[in-house]
């Protein structure tokens, strides 16, 4: 199952000539528990590298708790406990030598209300290079912003005002804006809980058409009730129902022919 | 269920919802009812509120407004060079430290000539501050050159010539005589005849009053009586008087003398005024209070009757006082100007004297201390607790107790600060420097919840954004929650430092309420603060001080509504929506 053949140094970027058939993400045995619930069972499952792979399943099954194991945003809760081995690229992010702020810039994160700061812009794609060191210079930030505005297809509409509010974009604006602030620390993996949940179509579609492209150079797992939308986008797709992974599969074979009763259950309506 | 129970008659059903029914119209008219009687209890709440307000705010603003302004005498004042500079020299020195008093007499004199009698001319003096040569003193400093000159300038009034001009001292009529009046002198005692029963009325007013003061008594003696016979010789000594009385009142013609409890009567005649000590229907005898030009008989309408409406003993200016200060209205020497010396002086023990400024003074540097001490620890603690402490019992006993300090009576922070920062530490007394430290323990726990609230306001969202993006936890706070809550501690501290502005009782532990004539230059120095000069000048007895008081409630009080206003503004004007 472990289909990890590179060994990487320590929070290395993976090369952007690896195999697009490559697994970014390994899940063995994970399991979560607020307190005394226990949300997530014995979670087993790869990711391959540079696709979408879509979670799916009713509300409270669990997906987005996983999702969160992923760059770790559980640890914010206090009484979240994870068990069992989440590897990227074959190397354990719950290992507790390693730096969870920079397995956070590994693996960025697109909310599913948008989130931009209060702030211009500008502040808002340029807040994770600065932190992080990427940029050395104003003008290395400036070609940082544009270049992720551009890649998240929104340097068109905001190009003269970058210095407005991000909370003045509309819904599907600012979450196009939260795609750029997620891309320009260059992640590797971009986790999207439900991004298009609060959009109407038309941004709904945006979003996606974008998803579309960044494939090309990012991991990205989505999170979504539509399973039109984890039709349309996902080369994978896993069902979960009541904290255990039901089933994953190409989203081909999900839709048309699933193996478990309860996923056809799911996708033909019968319950969720 | 079932598609068959589609054909079958339905049952009436056990619970149907009914809005025609007479039960159901009465229902939503009692409905109406009960909102319109909310709506009532609201309005009427809000009214009375408002109606309390309105009464104190009128009645501070009555009594506080009329201490800003303040009378002087623009009086012609020669600068005698061998007075003020007896040595020549024009030195400062010399200068600052002259008598003035003789300056002061001799240009009182020049404006009301004549005055003979030892206790007229202290009762003159007196219409005068003891600070009235200030104003000429600093002048003379500044400019030597002015010595041996006649200047105009303005001097200052006591505080009792000064409620008078603000309208504290008698209402004052007059009408024109009737006869012919004869004065027999120009000044001391004389009396004044007329040729007509001028003053009839008057003595009738004396007899009428008489008459109900032996009725009181009559009735008072009536009441002993029945309570019983041990009061006897009492009762008798109170008959007597009310014989004594009936007497009196019950022959129209006979004299009358008057006193300090009726309203004065006075003849203004030839320039000059008379106070009449006793009366008859056609004449007075009286002392003469300003001086008559002549002796000559008067003819009819030519002369006065003047009555003050008020007793001489209900009122704080003497007969003879309200004659100077009239005379000095009638000549424009009364000049009305906004009282800038409340602003620039500290507390004095002369009401005309005293100011404010050791008071704000003092003020300004105690709160200094506490928001130097309250903004960063309360800041860093409410941070600290709100962001990065653990949540076991440890974290809770301190939530708790920051809650129940908040909840503490001021004045047992005085005595804290007593025990540990005068006993303990040996801190000076009455010292801004400790004020603001116990102010700082008092509003402590006010900024730190308010700042752990503003801390929560922030949407959780925008950490985890910061957090998203590869931010460390102590990056996220401090570049995004904080920055964002920013506004709400501000209305917080704001709000808290209006708490400690007001705070009065904890500050009198200290010693923070004696008697400081300096303005305070030092966190160090003795200093009071704007309420604890309230809750002192509200203690004096001179009515001056009531209404200086009322002026300083004012000041506070514009102080808190411009803090309170600055609170909603920066509320406003950094208001987000997520």
């Amino acid at each position: 199952m472990d289909m990890s053949t590179v060994e990487h140094a320590m929070l290395t970027p993976s090369a952007t000539s690896a195999p697009a058939s490559g697994t970014k993400v390994t899940a063995r045995a994970c399991n979560v528990y607020y307190g005394e619930k226990h949300a997530l069972k014995d979670v087993s499952v790869d990711i391959p590298e540079r696709s979408i792979t879509a979670f799916i399943g009713p509300s409270g099954c669990g997906k987005s708790t996983f999702l969160r194991c992923i760059n770790r945003m559980n640890d914010t809760i206090a009484s979240c406990r994870v068990t069992g081995k989440i590897e990227i690229d074959g190397q354990d992010i719950y290992d507790p030598a390693l730096d969870v702020v920079q397995l956070r810039a590994r693996v960025g994160m697109v909310f599913q209300k948008p989130n931009p700061f209060p702030k211009s812009i500008y502040e808002n794609v340029a807040y994770g290079p600065r932190i992080h060191g990427i940029a050395k210079s104003k003008s290395d930030l400036d070609e940082v912003v544009i270049s992720s505005l551009e890649k998240a297809g929104l340097l068109k509409e905001v190009k003269d005002r970058l210095n407005d509010s991000g909370t003045g974009l509309s819904g599907g604006q600012q979450q196009r804006l939260c795609i750029a602030r997620a891309i320009a620390v260059s992640p590797e993996v971009i986790l999207m809980d439900e991004p298009c949940s609060a959009l109407d179509p038309i941004a709904t579609a945006k979003v996606e058409e974008l998803m579309d492209e960044l494939k090309a150079n990012y991991t990205i797992i989505i999170v979504t009730h539509s399973m039109q939308q984890a039709a349309r986008v996902s080369q994978r797709t896993a069902f979960f129902h009541l904290g255990n992974l039901v089933e994953v599969g190409d989203t081909r074979q999900i839709f048309t022919n699933p193996k478990e009763q309860r996923t056809q259950d799911y996708i033909t309506g019968r319950f969720g | 269920m079932t598609d068959i129970s589609m054909d079958i008659a339905r049952p009436e059903p056990k619970f149907r919802l009914d809005l025609t029914s007479d039960a159901a119209r009465a229902r939503i008219r009692s409905r109406y009812r009960a909102e319109t009687r909310f709506k009532a209890y609201g309005i009427a709440a809000l009214t009375v509120t408002a109606l309390f307000l309105a009464v104190l705010m009128f009645d501070i603003l009555r009594n506080g407004l009329p201490a800003f302004w303040q009378h002087s005498l623009l009086l012609d004042v020669p600068v005698a060079a061998d007075i003020v500079d007896p040595a020549g020299k024009r030195e400062a020195g010399a200068i600052k430290g002259a008598d003035y008093f003789p300056l002061m007499r001799n240009a009182l004199n020049a404006a009301i000539p004549g005055i003979e009698s030892r206790s007229a001319s202290k009762q003159l003096t007196r219409v005068l501050s003891v600070g009235a040569p200030d104003r000429l003193r600093d002048m003379l400093v500044a400019d030597p050159s002015l010595i041996g000159k006649t200047i105009k300038v303005p001097l200052l009034l006591s505080d009792d010539a000064d409620l008078y001009y603000k309208g504290a001292g008698t209402g004052i009529d007059d009408r024109a005589g009737r006869g012919t009046a004869t004065p027999s002198g120009r000044t001391g005692e004389i009396t004044v005849l007329t040729s007509s029963n001028d003053f009839a009325e008057e003595l009738q007013n004396i007899k009428l009053r008489l008459k109900s003061v032996a009725d009181t008594i009559s009735r008072d003696a009536g009441r002993i009586e029945r309570s019983g016979p041990d009061q006897a010789q009492r009762v008798a000594s109170m008959r007597a008087e009310v014989a004594n009385l009936a007497n009196r009142y019950q022959q129209p013609g006979n004299a009358e003398a008057l006193d300090s409890k009726v309203p004065s009567v006075l003849v203004a005649i030839n320039g000059g005024l008379v106070k009449a000590t006793r009366l008859d229907a056609s004449g007075i005898t009286g002392d003469v209070l300003l001086p008559l030009k002549s002796a000559e008989e008067a003819k009819p309408g030519t002369w006065k009757v003047v009555h003050y409406s008020t007793p001489e003993s209900d009122r704080k200016v003497t007969d003879q006082e309200v004659a100077f200060l009239e005379r000095l209205r009638e000549a424009g020497a009364v000049d009305r100007h906004f009282n800038w010396r409340f602003f620039t002086t500290g507390d004095s023990r002369e009401p005309e004297l005293a100011g404010i400024r050791g008071a704000l003074t003092g003020t300004a540097l105690t709160l200094l201390v506490t928001l130097l001490l309250c903004l960063p620890i309360g800041v860093m603690a409410a941070v600290y607790l709100e962001e990065f402490a653990p949540k076991n019992r440890w974290t809770d006993v301190v939530e708790v107790n920051i809650n129940n300090l908040a909840a503490v009576p001021s004045i047992v922070f005085g005595l804290l600060g007593l025990a540990v920062f005068l006993n303990f530490f040996g801190l000076p007394r009455s010292a801004p420097l400790v004020g603001g430290l116990v102010l700082a323990l008092l509003v402590l726990p006010t900024i730190i919840i308010a700042a752990r609230a503003a801390l929560k306001a922030v949407p959780p969202s925008i950490k985890e954004a910061a957090l998203g993006v590869g931010a460390s936890h102590q990056q996220a706070v401090f570049h995004h929650v904080l920055p964002l809550a920013m506004p709400g501690i501000m209305t917080g501290t704001i709000i808290g430092m209006a708490h400690a502005l007001g705070e009065t009782a904890p500050l009198l532990m200290i010693g923070m309420v004696a008697f400081i004539v300096d303005v305070p230059t030092a966190f160090t120095d003795a200093a009071t603060v704007l309420p604890v000069q309230i809750y002192l000048w509200s203690d004096l007895p001179e009515p001056a001080f009531q209404s200086k008081t009322a002026a300083a409630i004012v000041v506070l009080l514009a102080f808190l509504f411009l803090m309170n206003g600055a609170a909603i503004w920066l509320r406003k004007k950094f208001e987000r929506r997520w």
